[in-house]
């Protein structure tokens, strides 16, 4: 490792520390008992722990509950429209790689209508912290079923249970070329919940992070089996991936140690039905980021932004002059 | 017989040469017989001459001319016609050596055209359609130089030149990307401004096409009313204004568009010096401006991100450089190179030399060696064989951070990559390069003569990295040199004899072969003619591993060729053969260094060995006396290390059950409990639950907490007022939760 240098040390010291309450903005609106609080504590934890300075940090969302993230963090945010939250947090990377960014989706958001996205989102790499809220119901419109509601769950739109197999985002997102980050977590662990969001910002990339989530509401029972009997939860363990706690370790005797290196083991994984993974499935460091691939070493001045702009908007432009000439 | 030995003794211990034994070697034009296959060496081919690509900062900023041709071959030489293309490449590339040789100037295309317009003299069309494919697949061009007085010099300017663009251009960039921020924070300030909201300059903005479509001064009393109400503080103003002068007015390197200023702007610096003095005090004065550059720069990232805080940096930044900059900070710099003349240096040129490079500033300097047979300063016989110019390399060694590059001119394109790396090295580094080009030496070409002073150990290739690990073993390199691990490299030589046979033997190159192939040392040499060839000339090399007791039976003798390339013996007298075995020793210390036969090394193996041996023989002794029935006792280990592994995990406190509380680490954050009664139950650092004060509320409460909890981590405990109503119940719901 190399040293620091003076100048990097004076730089760097009179950083700011920041308190939770630097990022809480306004009291949550979900449900009390909802899943979505615990993932709100975990990243504003994890916002202190990493000292990211709120003025460069953006979270961006789409529709749904999950999707009100945004609200209740004192930094920048970006409430987009329903299924595009990749995109718009694309855009926002592209244009400011500076800035640190996280996306919140929901089951709905991100498996239903933002479903094309999310795949191009996954390919194209980007350096971004996505979390998807995965309630299995849509929540915010009052229980209607969404893609990864389970076989068979009564709903308003589904009365007499849901008809289809519930989609699974993990072997989904591990099935697309460029993956590089794909974990599940779930509300009640906390500890691993924090240890999960942790790594996968720590991942250069996008990290995809399952949230299995409650929704108390709409399906309070739908998780009870896991919850009520740890040995139904497995925890992925590796030198290379997350390490458990003592404490962790005495509740949760289903554990399964996995190299996060090996993307076969981890389609098998994700796609088991026997417990719920939780911890990280895939990790590849060396995928290339797209804004990395594309990135310009051109000074963005002004005169070159008015220039592209002008070349863009030519292209739509009608010269009455030229189209004289041509009729003539 | 007798006779001739006795005068051969004679010679070799006082140098006299009686004529009617034995000659004199001045004007024989004798040369080693190693030498023999390189008295044509533009027919060879080798590295030399190279090509200095431009715009190159990777290791393929040199390259050879036969590497070009050989890859330009590759591609072009295939199919059918494959080899007559190869053929006509070839010839015309002996042909751009010879012109190289011949001291022909100019860029590799030039030399190329010149060449094939000699060729194609009478020459066939297919030459010329040769000759074209192959040139279109060359890719690079540069200015060729050839292994000569000037190569060093030459060589290193222009890998310095290369680094040093590269590194400007990412200055360049860093600057333009600050300059570039900071004008658009003073922009966006005046934006926000009176002056910037004035309907005038509303006007200006909006262009000429719509000029017309709004009502400006409207426009302007409306904005006015929404001026911010927090003002740009006038003291970051001014700053960024000083921070835009300073990195304006900077002369480290060049600005693109000085040219278009002329006199505005400063001229840059010059890095390039030929006396130490000189590199010394311009690093000195441009001091403080460098100092004032790096913390303008420090300042404007700061600025840029918008983290300055008066009260925090102005106090951190008054002192700013007051220790100097560390070898982090002047990277980004240009270093400074400056090219000397061993023999032009007087003592004072060396006592800078030395401050140079203990000083850690980053200076590079290249000393260029053209004489290590030079006559000592002493006087009459003492031979001081590149003793002057290989003390700085070792000195430098051992001031520890000073990268020290030692090679011959011909060695320098296999360096090429360690030339790089000296240069981007943080720090002093020093070049020491012997040329071969001494006009006083011998008439042999300079490639050659570096060539031998390599092979003979007189002067042998190594390099010293102190930032390529923490030991000697990462930093030395000595493996360049040929056959590391022999004294003196051994090479294959076959001759024929009287009756025409083939004859093949192995020959040493020591030292006395290249002090032989100098004329200043002719005297030390003795011809003896062939019908007086007896057992007792041993070649150099065994004579110096031989012991000497008594008058000496043998004496030494090397093989030379002739202008003619016949073979002739010389005999050398005892001071060549001590300098040699000088050379051998310092030799030695140097494969210590590199780690070959480390007599370190070899104590602990023997020492190792020797115990392992007396181990061994114990246990045979042991196995041979015991019956094979008695048990060998072992060590309990293992159990012990087991216990230990099994020690258990941290431990949770033991809790009573009578005793309310929550498992903090496992709350999932979901409000149930705090929106039941807040005063009781809170928030920790981290949004996790516990019970804040357990007088604050009912054990009614508690309880139906604990039931409302998702994770089920609040127990209730035993109710503290046995007067609370309801209590039968209560405990009843408690119990699944205690």
């Amino acid at each position: 490792m190399n040293m620091m240098s003076a100048t990097e040390c004076l730089l760097q010291m009179s950083d700011e520390h920041f308190e939770l309450e630097d990022y809480q903005s306004g009291v949550p609106r979900w449900c009390t008992g909802c899943g979505d609080n615990a993932i709100l504590a975990a990243v504003q934890r994890l916002c202190r722990d990493e000292g990211l300075r709120p003025e460069k940090t953006v979270f961006v969302s789409g529709i749904g509950c999950s999707s009100r993230f945004p609200h209740y963090m004192k930094t920048y945010g970006f409430h987009g429209i329903h299924g595009r939250a990749l995109p718009v947090a694309e855009g926002v990377k592209m244009a400011r790689p500076d800035l640190t960014v996280f996306v919140n989706t929901g089951d709905g958001d991100c498996c239903s209508i933002g479903a094309a996205h999310w795949i191009h989102a996954i390919r194209y790499n980007m350096n971004l912290t996505v979390f998807l809220h995965d309630n299995q119901i849509y929540g915010l419109t009052k229980k209607q079923a969404s893609p990864t509601t389970p076989i068979g769950t009564k709903s308003n739109t589904t009365p007499r249970g849901s008809y289809l197999e519930a989609l699974n985002p993990l072997t989904v997102t591990l099935g697309v070329q460029n993956v590089s980050f794909v974990a599940q977590a779930v509300d009640w662990i906390p500890e691993l919940l924090f240890d999960i969001v942790k790594a996968a910002y720590h991942h250069k990339g996008l990290s995809f992070v399952r949230i299995v989530q409650r929704c108390t509401e709409w399906l309070p029972k739908a998780f009870d089996p896991w919850m009520h009997d740890p040995n139904k939860v497995q925890l992925l363990h590796h030198e290379n991936g997350l390490q458990l706690s003592a404490g962790l370790a005495r509740i949760y005797k289903n554990q399964l140690q996995h190299d996060p290196s090996d993307i076969n083991r981890a389609r098998e994984i994700a796609s088991g039905s026997d417990s719920m993974p939780v911890g990280i499935l895939y990790r590849n460091p060396d995928v290339p980021c797209y804004e990395d691939l594309r990135h310009s070493d051109k000074l963005r001045t002004p005169d070159l932004t008015r220039a592209g702009l002008n070349a863009e908007l030519d292209k739509y432009t009608v010269w009455p002059q030229e189209a004289k000439e041509k009729v003539a | 017989m007798e006779a001739d030995i006795q005068t051969h003794v004679a010679f070799f211990l006082t140098g006299r040469r009686p004529s009617e034994h034995l000659d004199a070697v001045d004007g024989l034009e004798l040369r080693p017989a190693l030498f023999a296959g390189y008295r044509e060496l533009t027919q060879l081919r080798y590295d030399f001459p190279l090509v200095l690509v431009a715009d190159r900062a990777d290791k393929l900023f040199v390259q050879s001319l036969s590497g070009l041709t050989d890859s330009a071959l590759g591609v072009a030489a295939r199919g059918s016609e494959g080899e007559r293309i190869r053929k006509h490449v070839l010839r015309l590339e002996q042909e751009i050596r010879t012109l190289a040789a011949g001291g022909a100037t100019g860029t590799f295309s030039a030399l190329w055209d010149k060449a094939a317009g000699r060729l194609a003299k009478g020459a066939d069309k297919s030459l010329e359609d040769s000759l074209r494919r192959a040139r279109a697949a060359v890719k690079v061009d540069g200015e060729v130089a050839d292994c000569d007085a000037a190569l060093p010099a030459r060589l290193l300017r222009h890998a310095w030149s290369a680094v040093q663009k590269q590194k400007c251009e990412g200055f360049r960039k860093d600057l333009d990307r600050l300059v570039q921020k900071l004008s658009d924070i003073l922009k966006a300030d005046f934006e926000r401004s009176e002056a910037g909201r004035s309907a005038k300059h509303l006007k200006a903005s909006v262009g000429t096409g719509y000029g017309d479509a709004f009502d400006f001064d409207a426009m302007s009393r409306l904005l006015a009313k929404a001026l911010p109400k927090d003002e740009f503080p006038e003291s970051r103003r001014r700053r960024i204004r000083k921070l835009l002068a300073v990195l304006g007015a900077q002369q480290f390197f060049p600005s693109p568009d000085a040219a278009a200023k002329k006199a505005a702007a400063a001229k840059p610096y010059s890095f390039l010096f030929e006396h130490c003095a000189d590199a010394l005090a311009a690093f000195r004065e441009r001091m403080p401006k460098l100092i004032e550059l790096a913390k303008a720069i420090a300042i404007a990232e700061l600025e840029i991100d918008g983290q300055y805080s008066e009260s925090k940096h102005d106090a951190l930044f008054e002192q700013f450089g007051g220790n100097g900059l560390d070898p982090q900070d002047l990277a980004p710099f240009p270093d400074y190179l400056v090219c000397v003349n061993a023999e032009k240096m007087q003592a004072v040129e060396h006592a800078q030399l030395m401050e140079i490079l203990s000083s850690g500033l980053p200076i590079k300097v290249l000393l260029q060696i053209d004489d290590i047979l030079e006559e000592s300063p002493n006087g009459e016989g003492s031979l001081t064989v590149g003793m002057r110019s290989r003390q700085i390399a070792n000195m430098a060694i051992g001031l520890n951070e000073v990268y020290v590059l030692q090679s011959s001119s011909s060695n320098l394109f296999q360096f090429r990559e360690r030339m790089l790396r000296g240069l981007t090295y943080r720090g002093p580094a020093l070049f020491s390069v012997f040329s071969g080009a001494s006009a006083k030496a011998s008439d042999l070409p300079p490639y050659l003569m570096s060539a031998a002073a390599m092979e003979s150990r007189a002067f042998p290739a190594f390099t010293y990295d102190p930032s390529a690990g923490p030991n000697w073993a990462a930093r030395f390199f000595l493996e360049a040199n040929s056959q590391v691990d022999l004294d003196w490299p051994i090479q294959g030589f076959a001759y024929e004899d009287e009756q025409h046979q083939r004859v093949s033997e192995d020959l040493a190159f020591t030292l006395v072969d290249f002090v032989a192939s100098d004329r200043r040392y002719a005297r030390h040499l003795a011809r003896v003619p062939r019908e007086k060839w007896n057992g007792s000339m041993i070649p150099v090399d065994e004579s110096l591993t031989r012991e000497r007791k008594g008058l000496p039976d043998k004496v030494p003798s090397l093989l030379m060729v002739d202008a003619n390339n016949v073979l002739q013996k010389v005999i050398v007298d005892e001071r060549l053969i001590r300098e040699a075995r000088r050379c051998r020793e310092m030799w030695h210390s140097l494969q210590e260094l590199g780690g070959v036969h480390n007599s370190h090394a070899e104590k602990l193996l023997a020492r190792e060995r020797k115990a392992w041996e007396e181990r061994m023989q114990q246990e045979a002794e042991a196995h041979t006396a015991v019956a094979p029935a008695a048990a060998v006792p072992t060590a309990p280990a293992a159990s012990a290390a087991l216990a230990e592994a099994s020690a258990p995990a941290a431990q949770e406190p033991e809790r009573s059950p009578d005793e309310a509380y929550i498992e903090t680490a496992r709350c999932s954050t979901c409000n149930e409990c705090t929106q039941l009664n807040g005063k009781m139950f809170a928030y920790d650092a981290n949004k996790q639950a516990y019970i804040a004060d357990i007088n604050a509320g009912t054990y009614a409460q508690l309880v139906e907490a604990a039931e409302s909890c998702q994770v089920s981590v609040i127990h209730p405990g035993k109710p503290r007022n046995p007067k609370e109503p309801g209590l039968e119940e209560l405990l009843k719901r408690a119990e699944p939760f205690l």
